[in-house]
């Protein structure tokens, strides 16, 4: 079995399982925990099991009231995942992951299409656009809710998507949109127009998931290593990364989401998976 | 053993040990599962219920009325705000309620006071999920006529003749009501007290305590 089904065993597997949260009648009364998902995932789904760590936080930091247990119970149970894998859940199990792998194909088109989209990635500050995700971390998730009481999850164009979107249809004239709603849904329609544009252009630009889990790839026991000393600098493995890392020069780079495409892309198999706790 | 695996094994002993110790000796993980993935959070969903103000005697969750409630409708309607720490809209909404009711509280605190309004009595209630007892926890979902599971709920509870005897109905309105101004708002929260007296008045001579 290729690593590519393998992953997409895995991804269809956590799709599941966030959402075992819906109720069948009688049959099953839905499954509702106490945890915190490690991945970009919101409660206000109607069928999700766990809680978005985002929002935790946000209400533990909310008005400087610092409810303690609140911001570091998300904090230990992605910590925990990223010092086993990094950023793996990233391409292995978030929703939103599998979300922009199903839309990849379609930057990639575009790319050939129309050559400002490649410009895009090319250009030299393109690397620090990555930053971004750790401003919106620190910014709106831990900042804004403290000094002003604005939450990213008030706009979270993933909550639109898992929340909004299938609350109404599932009754229809039975809300009505709040303050949020038409801020988060242009949110929401520039998020659909960069992952279209961009691959995994929410993964690496702006998902303060990524930003928790990040710096854990310096650190976290499964890891890719490349093999440099005979890596003949074919670029095969950059070109198919979807997260546009130099593959060959990278050293637990935090952007790598361990998704082995580059090791499945290299012609003399020098990548590959890594457990270093020996 | 290298220096990288010393720390990997540093970091899985400090975090797992926390996360153990957080697990069983704190309520984290009650308070994750009552206040976000059961309480449904409106600023989450960017969408505020419609309010139907139609009053029923079938509780939420079919479990029966709580004792004080029942207890307390021998001498007049009741009306309960449920909130929650940290809710945009229950913010929004507690002013409102404050002045109709004329009572003044903190949004942690648990209130329970005897109010009159416009001249008849009624039970003022404000429970805030994250510091109630467990009966005004456990009276949340008894209430939620409409199966939305958010806060803020506001919830009128009072008497009314059923196929017989007279007894408890309610009603509940969420969120900011669906009310764009707090003219709409207030007018939908003194309308649904309004309905409750009425009925009160009306049926209060046939309940009985049970």
């Amino acid at each position: 079995m290729n690593l590519r089904f393998k992953r997409l065993i895995s991804q269809f597997f956590f799709l599941f399982s966030v959402n075992l949260g819906f109720k069948l009648g009688n049959v099953f009364p839905g499954l509702k925990t106490g945890f915190c998902y490690p991945l970009f995932y919101c409660h206000a789904c109607p069928a999700a099991t766990s809680a978005c760590p985002l929002r935790a936080i946000e209400i533990g930091v909310f008005k400087g009231n610092w409810n303690w247990k609140f911001i570091l119970y998300p904090i230990l149970i992605i910590s925990f995942v990223g010092v086993i894998s990094g950023r793996a859940i990233c391409g292995w199990a978030c929703p939103i992951g599998f979300l922009q792998r199903v839309t990849g194909k379609v930057p990639q088109k575009l790319k050939k299409k129309y050559p400002v989209i490649k410009k895009i990635g090319n250009l030299r500050v393109e690397p620090y656009f990555r930053y971004i995700k750790y401003v919106i971390f620190i910014g709106l998730v831990v900042v804004t809710p403290i000094y002003i009481g604005f939450m990213f999850t008030d706009v979270c164009p993933v909550g639109y998507l898992v929340g909004t979107i299938p609350i109404s249809v599932l009754e229809p004239g039975g809300f009505t949109p709040n303050e949020f709603f038409y801020i988060a849904l242009v949110v929401f329609i520039l998020f659909l127009i960069l992952i279209f544009t961009i691959e995994r252009g929410w993964c690496r630009y702006f998902c303060p998931i990524g930003a928790m889990l990040a710096p854990f790839n310096k650190v976290s026991i499964y890891h890719v290593h490349v093999n440099k000393d005979e890596c003949v600098n074919c670029n095969a493995c950059s070109l198919a990364c979807p997260m546009s890392i130099d593959v060959p020069n990278m050293n637990r780079d935090p952007e790598c989401i361990l998704c082995g495409k580059c090791i499945e892309a290299c012609p003399k198999n020098l990548i590959s998976y890594k457990r270093s706790l020996k | 053993m290298k220096k990288i695996a010393v720390i990997q094994i540093t970091l899985i002993l400090m975090i797992s040990g926390a996360g153990i110790g957080m697990l069983l000796y704190t309520d984290v993980y009650e308070d994750v599962h009552d206040t976000i993935v059961s309480t449904l959070c409106l600023s989450c969903i960017k969408l505020d219920p419609i309010s139907r103000l139609d009053f029923v005697f079938e509780t939420a969750n079919g479990k029966n009325h709580p004792n004080f409630v029942l207890e307390n409708l021998t001498t007049g309607p009741l009306f309960i705000e449920y909130r929650t720490d940290v809710c945009a809209a229950c913010d929004e909404m507690a002013p409102i309620v404050k002045d109709i009711f004329d009572v003044s509280f903190e949004k942690e605190d648990t209130l329970y006071e005897l109010v009159n309004y416009n001249g008849s009595t009624v039970h003022f209630y404000h429970i805030n999920l994250d510091h109630a007892t467990e009966i005004q926890k456990n009276s949340f979902p008894i209430y939620d006529k409409d199966h939305r599971q958010g806060v803020p709920m506001f919830v009128v509870i009072t008497v009314k003749y059923h196929r017989g005897p007279i007894e408890p109905c309610y009603t509940a309105a969420y969120g900011t009501v669906g009310q764009k101004t707090e003219e709409g708002r207030r007018e939908l929260l003194t309308d649904m007290i309004d309905d409750a007296l009425n009925l009160y008045t009306q049926n209060k001579e046939g309940y009985k305590y049970p």
